[in-house]
This record gives C-alpha cells, sequence and structure tokens, in this order.
C-alpha cells in the first residue's frame, strides 16, 4: 500500500483512541489558554452587568437535558453565580421534563459554594428571599404567554411545594414587568418561542445559551435585537466563565474551561485527519487518472 | 355533527385567540389567560396518555416475548420504581430521587450523547472530501470557523476569530433568515388552512 493510500484508509480504531487520548489529556495535563470573547457572550454579560441589585428578578428558564449538561450546565452554574454576586434575585423555571434535576443541582452548588463562604446572615442566600425555583409546567407556549398575567397563575407552587404566594420574592415578582431578562438555556428551539410568544406580546428581554449546534439558527434574533445577548456552547459557558473570574464574581473558572481545552484538542485533530484524508484522496486521483 | 363541531369549535378559538393576541384590553387578556389555563391542563393530560402508551407497548412486548424483550422490563421497572421513590421520598435537592437521576440518568445521557464525538470524528475523517468546488467551499468554511472559534485560532492568526464571527454573521445568517422565512410563511399558511377548515387530517377518519 502506497503512503498516500494509508493516510486515506486510517482504521477508525486508531482514530477513537487518539479521540479518547485527546479528550481525558486536559483532565490531567491542565493549561489554560486565552479565551478571545465573543461579541454575543460579552452583550450578555453586559446586560446582567447593567441590572441595579435587588431590583427586578433575572428569569432562568432551565430547558436542557442531561445529554447537553456538559455544554449548558457550566453557563446555568456562571449565570447564577455572577447574579447572586450582583445581588441580582433569580427566578428559576423549566419546561423540558428532564431538566428540573438540574436546575436543582446547579442552583444547589452555587448556593452551597457561596453560603460557604458567606461570613455574615446578609451575604447569605435564602430561598424564597434571593432565589426561587418555580419547577416543571407542561403546555409551553400557554404557560409563558399566560406568566405575562400572572407567574402565580401558572405556577401556584414551587418546585418544592411552597404556595408561590408565600414565597417574599414572588410577592414582587408578579409577572414580566418584574423581570429584568428571561434567560433560557437549552438545546432545542424553546428560546425561538420564547421570542415569539411572550417578547412579541409583553416585550421581555431574551437571552439565551443555547449549545454550539443550534447556536447558528439564532444569529438573526442577535442581529435584530431580540436577543439581549448569547452564549454559545461550550466556548460561550467557558467565555461566561472568563468574564465572572476577571470581573472579581467568581474566584476560579469552571468545568467549561477544562471542557473546552479537551474540545479545542479534538477539533484540531479532527481538523488534521480531514487534511490527512483529502492529501490521500488528491494523490489517489492522480493515480487513478495518470493510469 | 362528529365532524361539524370540532370545526367550529376549532374555528371560533382560533380566530378568538388571533383577535386576543392583539388586542390588549383587560376582557381580551382575561379570555386569553382561561384559555391557555385550559391548555395548559390538556398538555399534562399528554403525559398520562404517554405514560399509559409506553405501559401498553412495553406491556405488550414483554407478553409476547418480542425481540429485546428484557430491555422492556428494565424500563418499566425504572418508571415504576422512580415513580414511587419521588412520590415517597420526594424530589427535593438530598433525596434519593435526584441522587438516582443525577448518579445513573445524567451520566447515561451524557455517554450516549458523547459517542457522537466518535462517529462524527470517523465520518469526517472518511466522507469530508473536496470532491468539487461545493464540497471544497464547505470544507473551507468548516476550517475557518472551528479554526477561528478555538482558542488556538487566535495564536494562527488575529484575524482568524473575526472572519469566522463573518462567516457566521453574514452568509451563515442570511441563509438561515430564508429559512425562517420560509418556515412562517409555511405555519401561517397551515394555521390558516386548520382555522378555515381546509385542513381536516387532524380530525382523524379516512374523509
Amino acid at each position: 500500500m502506497k503512503w498516500y493510500e494509508a493516510i486515506s484508509k486510517i482504521d477508525r480504531r486508531i482514530i477513537y483512541l487518539f479521540l479518547t487520548i485527546f479528550v481525558i489529556l486536559p483532565f490531567f495535563v491542565p493549561f489554560k489558554l486565552r479565551q478571545n470573547i465573543m461579541p454575543q457572550t460579552q452583550q450578555l454579560f453586559d446586560f446582567v452587568e447593567s441590572i441595579p441589585p435587588h431590583d427586578k428578578v433575572v428569569m432562568i428558564s432551565f430547558d436542557y437535558t442531561p445529554q447537553t449538561m456538559p455544554e449548558c450546565h457550566p453557563m446555568a452554574i456562571a449565570l447564577l453565580k455572577h447574579c447572586f454576586a450582583r445581588n441580582i434575585p433569580v427566578l428559576g423555571l423549566s419546561f423540558d421534563i428532564q431538566a428540573p434535576g438540574l436546575a436543582v443541582e446547579a442552583l444547589t452548588t452555587v448556593v452551597e459554594e457561596l453560603n460557604h463562604k458567606a461570613s455574615t446572615h446578609d451575604d447569605s442566600l435564602f430561598y424564597g428571599k434571593d432565589y426561587v425555583y418555580l419547577g416543571w409546567k407542561s403546555g409551553f407556549t400557554a404557560a409563558v404567554l399566560d406568566m405575562g398575567e400572572s407567574i402565580a397563575g401558572v405556577f401556584p407552587r414551587d418546585y418544592f411545594g411552597h404556595p408561590v404566594d408565600s414565597l417574599p420574592l414572588m410577592q414582587k415578582t408578579r409577572n414580566y414587568k418584574d423581570v429584568a431578562i428571561a434567560i433560557v438555556l437549552s438545546a432545542s428551539a424553546y428560546p425561538e418561542y420564547w421570542v415569539l410568544y411572550p417578547q412579541s406580546r409583553y416585550g421581555v428581554k431574551i437571552g439565551a445559551g443555547l449549545t454550539a449546534v443550534m447556536a447558528p439558527k439564532y444569529y438573526p434574533f442577535l442581529q435584530t435585537g431580540q436577543f439581549s445577548g448569547m452564549m454559545s456552547g461550550m466556548k460561550g459557558a467557558a467565555e461566561y466563565e472568563h468574564l465572572i473570574v476577571e470581573k472579581g464574581y467568581a474566584e476560579k473558572l469552571g468545568r467549561a474551561e477544562t471542557g473546552m481545552n479537551s474540545q479545542s484538542i479534538v477539533h484540531l485533530l479532527i481538523i488534521i485527519i480531514i487534511i490527512l484524508g483529502n492529501i490521500g484522496f488528491f494523490f489517489t486521483r492522480k493515480d487513478q487518472k495518470q493510469s | 355533527m362528529k365532524r361539524r363541531i370540532p370545526l367550529a369549535i376549532c374555528f371560533t378559538i382560533g380566530i378568538l385567540m388571533l383577535a386576543q393576541f392583539m388586542i390588549p384590553h383587560p376582557i381580551s387578556r382575561a379570555f386569553g389567560s382561561t384559555v391557555n389555563k385550559w391548555y395548559i391542563v390538556l398538555a399534562a393530560f399528554a403525559l398520562v396518555l404517554a405514560i399509559g402508551n409506553l405501559i401498553r407497548h412495553h406491556g405488550t412486548k414483554i407478553r409476547r416475548k418480542k425481540t429485546d424483550w428484557p430491555y422492556s422490563i428494565v424500563t418499566l421497572s425504572g418508571m415504576v420504581a422512580m415513580s414511587i421513590i419521588g412520590f415517597a421520598g420526594g424530589i427535593d435537592s438530598k433525596s434519593l430521587y435526584q441522587t438516582i437521576y443525577l448518579n445513573v440518568l445524567a451520566p447515561l445521557g451524557s455517554t450516549m450523547f458523547a459517542l457522537l464525538a466518535y462517529y462524527m470524528a470517523s465520518a469526517a475523517y472518511r466522507s469530508f472530501r473536496a470532491r468539487s468546488l461545493e464540497a471544497t467551499l464547505l470544507l473551507a468554511a468548516a476550517f475557518i470557523v472551528m479554526i477561528g472559534f478555538m482558542p488556538f485560532g487566535q495564536y494562527i492568526s488575529p484575524h482568524l476569530p473575526a472572519f469566522a464571527e463573518w462567516i457566521m454573521k453574514v452568509p451563515n445568517m442570511a441563509s438561515q433568515r430564508g429559512i425562517m422565512f420560509g418556515v412562517a410563511f409555511g405555519s401561517i399558511a397551515t394555521a390558516l388552512k386548520i382555522i378555515l377548515g381546509i385542513e381536516r387530517s387532524w380530525l382523524g377518519g379516512k374523509k
């Protein structure tokens, strides 16, 4: 077999082996790459940064599933840290039935971490006062529309069974007028419907955190201003982590940074094997033409 | 009558909901809110139907010992066990339900999705060949976007991230917008056909 035939017919098991090594390597040999912050991530960060403390809530719609957890979960963690560090109350909810477990995990992780560091009662975060998780609701389009009239009407009880009206945060958060921005973390079409229904009807600001594969679809929403910012995939999450660390809202970078290192090396591997495959293809074709 | 009544309900509610979306009057808003609440309740019933279908489908598979029937036992046992654990022990952050969710379902889901990386790498290597001008353009765009969005990109050339962003913001956005307009007009046409009773396949039956 000629050399160019060999490089165009690499056994897939060899590719799998290299892929595995390249994914695992950054977890054992950590390195730091400078993140080039994309404008849409900066835009979302700046929007959250402009919200006055102890005023309107940031509504986070946790609509991702375990399958897309590596991309969307670090976004949720970074966003929660940013909001809580700036004393912005958070209202969580979900329309994807697999999401509540992950939403509870994100909220618990961040709240426990920040409360562990808190030195006074005022520094601590309390459920019902600083954050609320409403849980899952069926009938997405009707629910997001009806929350413009009354959030408690759609979610009479929160995820843990408390009557929503009894929670101090919900007494001052009646509908979208009390929401600074709704940020949708999703791997599907939910952000589009948030624009179509509640934004067109009630003018609520929308931000998004999407898997990398979904992001290209949403660029038109950024250009029209219908999205007030967007995080795209693990890169978006890593950028947001960098932004909150730079601003002093978090001490260290999160999971997306390590994941991004793995992803970068794997992308490089894929580019190299595609180039090798094409070199082999050109030489083989040339050979066939000559013969 | 079996067809006329549903068609009349569809037409009336369709027109009223369309009108109420445009009219921000308290009566219109109250009507919209009530209908939305009905819809939420109806959508919840879909879940009950789904559970019923799941039990029937897998129950039949187990009874008739069809191919891979033991997996159906796993599915049904999983559903029953998680329901009992959730109802009995609660669903808060310290519950057994949440522990199982985070330590069984989440890793399983992530693993299934992670396998895609292997298939994609292998498929990209075998099929991503510059066989024609179109394929070469696609290959070039993919390379620029991949390298430009990687942190490595800026080390290769400081202009690469901006160029990758330009590809996303201009050619990509133009094509995405075209698709969106097509889908939107198609949706409007279909919705109007359903409201006006031209499209009746949702009623079921042969006629």
